[in-house]
C-alpha cells in the first residue's frame, strides 16, 4: 500500500482524525495570533507601567479602577451610542438596498459588485476622500454656496454628524450583504400568500419580510456594532480632538501617553461592551426556534 | 349515464357566473402567456385548468388572484359581475394554496391559519375558535398540530394547513396552484377525493391548475385544457375525454389512436375502444379494419397493452381489459399479423389546430 493510500484508509476509519486535520492549520494560526497577544494584553493590564512604554512586572488594578472614572466611562458611553446609531443608520438605509438586489433578477450581480466595489480602495483613503466632501471648502459646501442655499459655510467636518457619516460609508456593504443572503432565500410565494390573506405592503414587511430576514439582519447588525465600537481611524480623521472614540484613547496609550497596562485595561472593557452584544444578538437570534435555514 | 352526472351539476350552477374571463390577454416582453382567454367560471363548481408546463394556466390562475394584471387593452376579468382590474388580490375575496404551500415558516400551525383573520382585526374567543373549526374542517386535530412549526409537519399535513388556511376566511373561490404536485402518489389519490368533497361541502367554487389529466378528470367538474396560452377545449371530463377537439386534446387526456377518417380528415380512437383479431379471425360486423404486426404486449394488471405496428411503420396501440387472456393459448403473440379495428361511431373526427 502506498503512503498516500495507507493515510486515506486511516482517515476513512476514523472521522474525527479528517476533521482535526482540517481545523489543525487554522487553529494553530489563531491560537498564535490571536490567543497568545490576547493573553500577553491581558497579563500587560494588570501589570506596572513601564517609563518608557512596555510593562513592568507587578499585579494591580489600577488600570480597570481608573478606565471606570467618569471621563473614561463617558468615552466609552460615547463609543456605545455612536456605534449604535452607525448600525442603526445601516440597517434603515442597507435593508431597502439588499431588499431589491434579491428582487432584481437581471441586475443582481452587477449591485452586488457596487456593494463591494468601495473595498476596492483602502478604508484610508476613502475616509480623507470624505474630507474633502465634508470641509468648509468641500463639495457639499461649494455646491450649497454655489446654489444659494446658504451663505455661510456649515460646519461639517469634526462633528458628530461626520464621524457617523464615517462609520456608516465604512461598513454599510457589511450590513448589506448578510440580509440579502437572507432576503434571496425568502420565497416570494409567502409575500404572495400573506397578500391573499389580507397583508397590507408593510404589513407583510412587517410580519413576514423582517422576521424572516432576522438571521440576516442579526448578523448585519454585529458586523457593523462590533467593528465600529473598535474604529478609531474615522473618528480620528473625521472627528477631529473633541469627539474621540474608545479606539483612539486604546491607540493613544499605546503610542503617545505610553501607558501600555491602562491601554490594555481600555481594550478589555471595549471587549466586555461587544461580549454584551454578542451574547444578546445570539440571545434574540435563538428566541425563536422556528427561524429558517 | 353516471359519468355525465357532473354535467348536469355545472348545467344547475351554471345560471350566474361567479367569475368571468373576457378575452384577457397578457404578455411577458415578447412572450404572450394568455392569449385572448374568454371562459366563464360557475358559482361552486370545480374548475381545472388544464395544460403542460408554460401553456399559460398558472398566469390565468394569478390573473385571477391578482398577482398579474392584464395587457393593456387585454380583455376584462370579471368577478361577482363587477371588473376586477387593478383590484388587489386581498379585495378579491378569494383564498389560494399555493404549489410549495408557502406557510410561513416562522409561525406556528394556529398562527398561520390565525393570519388572515388577524388582518381582518377578528380577536380574542372567535379567533380562537374559527382557527380550531379550520382545522378540523381539513381533519387536522388542533390539540396535536396547533402548536407546531411547518418545519413539523409531513407534506400531506402541510397540505391540510395551507388549505384551512385559506378557507378559515370562507372565501368565495379557492385557488389551487398544482396543490397535490409535491405529496406522494397515495396520499394524492385521498387528497383528490378529499378537495372534491370540500368543494361539494362547502359550496365554494374551486379553480384548480393542474398538468396532470388524471387528477383533473378524477376531480373536475369541468376542465378548461390549456395549450400556447389559449383554451383549446372546455368542457366536463366526459365530454373532454369522449370529444376531443384537436389532436392536442385527444393526446394530451388520455391516449389516442390517430388515423386518417374519410374525406381525408383526421380521427382519434381510445385505445380501449379498439379491437384486436387474431391471424385469420375476423373482426365484428361493421368494424373499420387495419391489417398490422404485433410489436409487444405489456402487461398492466387491469389491463394489456398491445402495441402493433401498422403499414408505412406506424405504431397503434390496443387496451384490452385483462379477462385472463394470458393463461389460455392466445392466437397471437409478438411477431403475429393481427387484425385492428374499431365501430365508425368510436372514431373522434378532430379539427384542425
Amino acid at each position: 500500500m502506498t503512503l498516500r493510500r495507507r493515510i486515506l484508509a486511516a482517515l476513512a476509519r476514523r472521522p474525527a482524525l479528517g476533521t482535526a486535520t482540517l481545523l489543525a492549520p487554522g487553529g494553530l494560526w489563531l491560537v498564535l495570533f490571536f490567543v497568545v497577544p490576547m493573553l500577553l494584553m491581558l497579563g500587560a493590564s494588570v501589570m506596572q507601567r513601564g517609563t518608557y512604554g512596555g510593562v513592568e512586572p507587578g499585579f494591580t488594578l489600577e488600570h480597570y479602577r481608573r478606565f471606570l472614572d467618569p471621563l473614561y466611562l463617558q468615552v466609552l458611553w460615547r463609543t456605545i451610542v455612536w456605534a449604535a446609531l452607525a448600525t442603526v443608520a445601516c440597517l434603515l438605509l442597507g435593508f431597502p438596498v439588499a431588499w431589491v438586489i434579491a428582487a432584481s433578477r437581471r441586475h443582481r450581480s452587477l449591485l452586488l459588485f457596487l456593494v463591494v466595489l468601495p473595498f476596492w480602495t483602502s478604508f484610508l483613503v476613502r475616509t480623507f476622500a470624505m474630507i474633502f466632501l465634508l470641509r468648509d471648502t468641500g463639495v457639499i459646501n461649494s455646491a450649497l454656496l454655489a446654489l444659494g442655499v446658504i451663505r455661510e459655510p456649515i460646519a461639517l467636518l469634526y462633528t458628530p454628524f461626520a464621524v457617523l457619516s464615517g462609520l456608516v460609508y465604512g461598513f454599510l456593504p457589511f450590513m448589506v450583504l448578510p440580509i440579502y443572503a437572507s432576503l434571496e432565500k425568502l420565497d416570494p410565494a409567502l409575500l404572495e400568500a400573506a397578500e391573499v390573506l389580507g397583508a397590507r405592503p408593510l404589513e407583510r414587511l412587517a410580519r413576514v419580510a423582517i422576521p424572516l430576514a432576522r438571521p440576516g439582519i442579526i448578523a448585519g447588525s454585529l458586523l457593523v456594532f462590533v467593528p465600529a465600537m473598535g474604529s478609531f481611524l474615522t473618528s480620528d480623521l473625521l472627528g477631529g480632538a473633541k469627539q474621540v472614540m474608545i479606539g483612539n484613547l486604546v491607540q493613544n496609550q499605546f503610542t503617545t501617553a505610553r501607558n501600555w497596562p491602562f491601554g490594555a485595561a481600555a481594550s478589555f472593557g471595549v471587549m466586555a461592551v461587544v461580549l454584551v452584544a454578542v451574547m444578546v444578538s445570539l440571545r434574540l437570534r435563538d428566541r425563536d426556534p422556528g427561524r429558517v435555514r | 349515464m353516471l359519468p355525465y352526472a357532473p354535467a348536469r351539476r355545472y348545467l344547475r350552477l351554471n345560471s350566474v357566473p361567479l367569475a368571468q374571463f373576457l378575452r384577457v390577454s397578457k404578455s411577458f416582453g415578447a412572450i404572450r402567456a394568455v392569449d385572448a382567454v374568454s371562459f366563464d367560471i360557475a358559482r361552486g363548481e370545480f374548475l381545472s385548468l388544464l395544460g403542460p408546463s408554460g401553456c399559460g394556466k398558472t398566469t390565468t390562475l394569478r390573473l385571477l388572484a391578482g398577482f398579474e394584471e392584464p395587457d393593456d387593452d387585454g380583455g376584462d376579468i370579471r368577478i361577482g359581475g363587477i371588473s376586477a382590474i387593478g383590484k388587489r388580490p386581498y379585495d378579491r375575496n378569494l383564498g389560494m394554496v399555493f404549489q410549495s404551500y408557502a406557510l410561513f415558516p416562522h409561525l406556528s400551525v394556529e398562527r398561520n391559519v390565525a393570519f388572515g383573520l388577524e388582518r381582518r382585526r377578528v380577536r380574542g374567543a372567535e379567533l380562537t375558535r374559527r382557527v380550531a373549526d379550520a382545522l378540523l374542517a381539513v381533519q387536522l386535530d388542533p390539540k396535536e398540530f396547533a402548536g407546531r412549526r411547518p418545519a413539523e409537519l409531513s407534506g400531506g399535513q402541510r397540505q391540510r394547513v395551507a388549505l384551512a388556511r385559506a378557507l378559515v376566511l370562507e372565501p368565495e373561490m379557492l385557488l389551487l396552484d398544482e396543490p397535490l404536485g409535491a405529496i406522494d402518489e397515495k396520499l394524492r389519490r385521498d387528497m383528490q377525493l378529499e378537495l372534491r368533497q370540500l368543494n361539494r361541502k362547502l359550496g365554494i367554487t374551486f379553480v384548480h391548475v393542474t398538468h396532470d389529466q388524471d387528477e383533473a378528470l378524477t376531480m373536475s367538474d369541468r376542465i378548461a385544457v390549456m395549450h400556447r396560452g389559449r383554451i383549446v377545449q372546455l368542457g366536463t371530463p366526459a365530454e373532454i375525454y369522449e370529444h376531443p377537439r384537436t389532436r392536442f386534446v385527444a393526446t394530451f387526456i388520455g391516449e389516442s389512436n390517430l388515423f386518417d377518417g374519410e374525406g381525408g380528415a383526421r380521427v382519434a380512437v381510445r385505445p380501449e375502444r379498439m379491437a384486436l383479431a387474431g391471424p385469420g379471425e375476423p373482426l365484428p360486423d361493421g368494424y373499420r379494419s387495419l391489417p398490422g404486426t404485433i410489436d409487444d404486449v405489456i402487461y398492466q394488471g387491469e389491463m394489456l397493452r398491445v402495441l402493433v405496428r401498422l403499414e408505412g411503420n406506424r405504431q397503434c396501440v390496443v387496451a384490452l381489459r385483462n379477462d385472463g387472456q394470458l393463461a389460455r393459448p392466445l392466437p397471437w403473440a409478438p411477431g403475429s399479423a393481427v387484425l385492428v379495428g374499431w365501430k365508425p361511431e368510436d372514431a373522434r373526427p378532430l379539427e384542425e389546430e
